[in-house]
């Protein structure tokens, strides 16, 4: 037989419950617009009675009430893996997408200021030379339009290398976060190992540790794992970069310049410990790309432009004679973008004639447009330096397009999945509210049980036994 | 009880923002189509597009090139025809001269005399019409790094090599007539100023047989000048169709750089319009997200 008590215990631990289920929700309200916070949800579970029967009693017992036996995160694991995935490729593809964009800004085609125009002002002005050589004022023009195609090409190659630099520099502030983000998140995984043995709920610390996991995954392209005891590993590629509590660093190694940079020595990331290069996707995946593959393959294709164009020009003028009968000598100098620049000063240096107005033999000395000419009909040649130009910016276009396509795509993909995360563990209000009834009115009636049970017993003690009295 | 979908206040918003973003983002990028009056306005919008837009705008410049061209070997093929009609019709004076001479034979010295002079005068003066320059250059000469085509005895001292414009893609004209097409060659006896300086020798000489000879001659010289004349006229004919079709293919390029880089208007302003529509109703839509909520009906 249960004790006469019993009953008003159960009521308790209703009462305890059910507050308990209305402190929870107080949290998930005050929190329902928390950046990372999860919505927890109160696990009640039924107490049983003595299941051991005695020797001298059996009881006919109901269980002993209510007891909140765990408050749990509603957090889809699954989800939240995928999650991270997804936010790594966001942030890969759409660096990637800015890093084309402002490649594209820098040669600004189609325009008619830039160095296609730029190229076209040049020829044009080597077919007025072939034209009017005679006049020193379409040499001076010449040189001049010269002048400004070395200096555009110049000051491209300029800026792509300040875009290398840029990111070299934003680079190494991200590892440092790196860094620090692994280090707090061991932290973190500290306290809720001892936490959770302690069988205390840190679910607000999983929640925060969540959300620097997720700016770890955005920067890096981390991959996690889940321990039993409460703690995340997490991975750069295959090696760990935090394990339970202890954590591996990473550096940023290679050049500091696009002009430092070759193929052999690439921008990498190493781990500190091993020097092995460190896996990486994400915005520094990203980074790491530009810097070892899109800059220095536009900033190669730009100087294969500048090496055609001093070639062609050079060869030309180098067999040609100018005003005063000299050989001609080279235009240009130099062969890459960064360091092309015209040689030629003088408009009386300009070789524009194929004959050799000193040739000893009267009938052969001859001053033409020959090599003016010729080179005026380069800007529209297969095989001339705007025909190189013109393959790279269409290379570029189709890399830039696939990329901010791709990179769009991916957003709408991450912001599914991030809805969906949102819906499994956001904070709805109705259902808190439903939540928050349903508690009030348990709380209710748990101590309507207290008050009837409370009367049964004035009634046992105040009044039984009262017969004849 | 399983709740089969979960819709949260933060999930909804998520996915509002999200949508009203690429709204948004597809608005900005009609409204600088619109603005800007270009569709390509980096090679991302259209890597063919741009390539093409590229090589239109060089076949562009070319065609520029072409037609300035063109108006320079017309200014160049003008001038000598201009010279070479001048120097025809002085050559007839000549003749009238020589043939004035040869009916003359008999008469006395002193008329002889004026006709050599007229003839010596008209020689000087044909000289002085071979160097014509033309922006500095001696249109005679052919390529001699010299100021002039013939010297002051009427040797030819330029040299036979061609000047050419480009007119068109792979269309090259000829824009001179050197001093050999137009007034016969040094050693030759039928040299235009030879010609002149043998009629004018026999007039002081009074021999009537080398005048004679010298008439046939003359008209040898003057044959050639004017079929160089029409060889030039036909040049001139050839490059101002090449300019002709230099302009009009200047208007097709033009237009066809056009359709691909500039926006079709009417096209761009009724997406705009459409998609502020439907901006304007994920607007309200949103307004509405933000619903009263259980709260509102709970007392």
């Amino acid at each position: 037989m249960a004790s006469t008590f019993g009953g008003l215990n159960t009521a308790l631990t209703s009462l305890y419950a059910q507050r308990r289920g209305l402190d929870v929700t107080g949290q998930n309200i005050a929190n329902q617009n928390t950046e990372g916070y999860t919505r927890q949800k109160v696990r009640m579970q039924s107490q049983t009675g003595s299941l051991n029967p005695g020797v001298y009693a059996t009881t006919t017992q109901v269980g002993n009430g209510v007891t909140v036996s765990s408050v749990e995160r509603g957090r889809n694991a699954y989800l939240e893996e995928r999650g991270r995935t997804e936010h790594a490729n966001s942030a890969y593809l759409s660096t990637q997408k800015t890093s084309y964009a402002q490649i594209e800004s820098v040669l600004a085609e189609p325009s008619d200021t830039a160095l296609q125009a730029r190229m076209h002002d040049m020829w044009d002005a080597w077919n007025d030379v072939a034209n009017n050589w005679q006049d020193p004022s379409t040499r001076s023009a010449l040189i001049e339009r010269s002048q400004t195609v070395a200096t555009t090409l110049n000051d491209t190659h300029a800026s792509l290398d300040n875009q290398f630099t840029a990111n070299r520099t934003q680079a190494q502030a991200f590892v440092s976060q790196v860094n620090n983000l692994a280090t707090s998140i061991a932290d973190m995984n500290q306290q809720i190992v001892v936490a959770h043995s302690a069988g205390l709920e840190a679910n607000e610390l999983m929640d925060q540790r969540d959300v620097q996991i997720m700016q770890l995954s955005e920067l890096t392209g981390a991959t996690t794992q889940s321990k039993t005891n409460g703690a995340v590993n997490v991975y750069l590629g295959t090696a760990p970069l935090v394990s339970d509590f202890s954590t591996r660093t990473v550096e940023l190694t290679g050049p500091p310049s696009l002009a430092a940079w070759t193929a052999d020595t690439p921008v990498a990331l190493k781990w500190n410990d091993t020097d092995m290069p460190v896996t990486t996707g994400g915005q520094m995946g990203a980074m790491l790309d530009t810097m070892n593959n899109i800059i220095p393959t536009i900033s190669g294709q730009l100087d294969d432009v500048a090496a055609s164009l001093a070639k062609n020009v050079n060869d030309a003028v180098m067999a040609g004679y100018d005003i005063n009968g000299d050989e001609g000598t080279a235009f240009f100098q130099g062969t890459t973008a960064g360091e092309i620049k015209v040689l030629v000063t003088t408009p009386d240096k300009v070789a524009f004639s194929a004959g050799n107005p000193k040739n000893l033999d009267p009938e052969l000395a001859a001053l033409d447009h020959g090599v003016a000419d010729s080179l005026s009909e380069m800007g529209t040649s297969s095989t001339g330096p705007d025909a190189t130009y013109q393959t790279m910016i269409g290379q570029l276009g189709v890399a830039s397009q696939a990329s901010a396509r791709r990179s769009d795509i991916q957003d709408a993909v991450t912001d599914q999945v991030d809805t969906t995360r949102e819906a499994e563990s956001g904070v709805n209000l109705d259902e808190e509210m439903t939540n928050m009834l349903t508690f009030q009115r348990g709380y209710e009636a748990a101590s309507r049980v207290l008050t009837t049970i409370d009367s049964m017993l004035d009634q046992l003690i105040n009044r039984t036994g009262l017969v004849g009295r | 009880m399983t709740i089969p979908s979960r819709v949260t206040d933060s999930s909804m918003s998520h996915r509002m923002l999200g949508d009203l973003q690429r709204n948004m983002a597809r608005g900005q990028k009609l409204q600088a189509q619109i603005s800007s009056g270009k569709v390509l306005s980096k090679p991302s919008d259209s890597p063919t597009g741009t390539v093409t837009s590229l090589q239109l705008r060089g076949e562009l410049r070319a065609t520029q090139q072409y037609t300035r061209n063109a108006d320079d070997g017309v200014g160049w093929l003008g001038t000598i025809q201009d010279k070479l009609g001048a120097a025809s019709s002085q050559i007839i004076r000549v003749r009238d001269l020589t043939v004035q001479g040869l009916n003359a034979a008999s008469t006395d010295d002193g008329s002889r005399g004026a006709l050599k002079a007229e003839i010596d005068n008209i020689r000087q003066s044909l000289i002085g019409e071979a160097n014509t320059k033309y922006m500095g250059r001696p249109v005679f000469g052919g390529t001699t790094p010299g100021d002039t085509a013939f010297d002051d005895t009427g040797k030819y001292v330029g040299n036979t090599a061609e000047t050419t414009r480009t007119v068109g893609p792979n269309a090259r004209v000829r824009i001179e007539a050197n001093g050999v097409d137009a007034f016969g060659a040094n050693d030759s006896d039928t040299q235009l100023f030879k010609v002149l300086s043998d009629i004018s020798t026999a007039l002081d000489d009074n021999d009537h047989a080398a005048l004679d000879d010298a008439l046939g001659r003359l008209d040898s010289a003057h044959d050639l000048l004017k079929s160089t004349l029409s060889d030039v006229g036909a040049r001139y004919n050839r490059i101002t169709q090449m300019k002709q079709s230099a302009d009009d293919h200047l208007l097709s390029v033009t237009s066809q750089l056009s359709d691909i880089e500039d926006v079709d208007l009417p096209k761009a302003i009724m997406e705009l319009q459409i998609q502020q529509t439907s901006y304007q109703a994920a607007l309200a839509a949103s307004a509405k997200v933000i619903q009263p909520s259980l709260i509102d009906f709970l007392r």
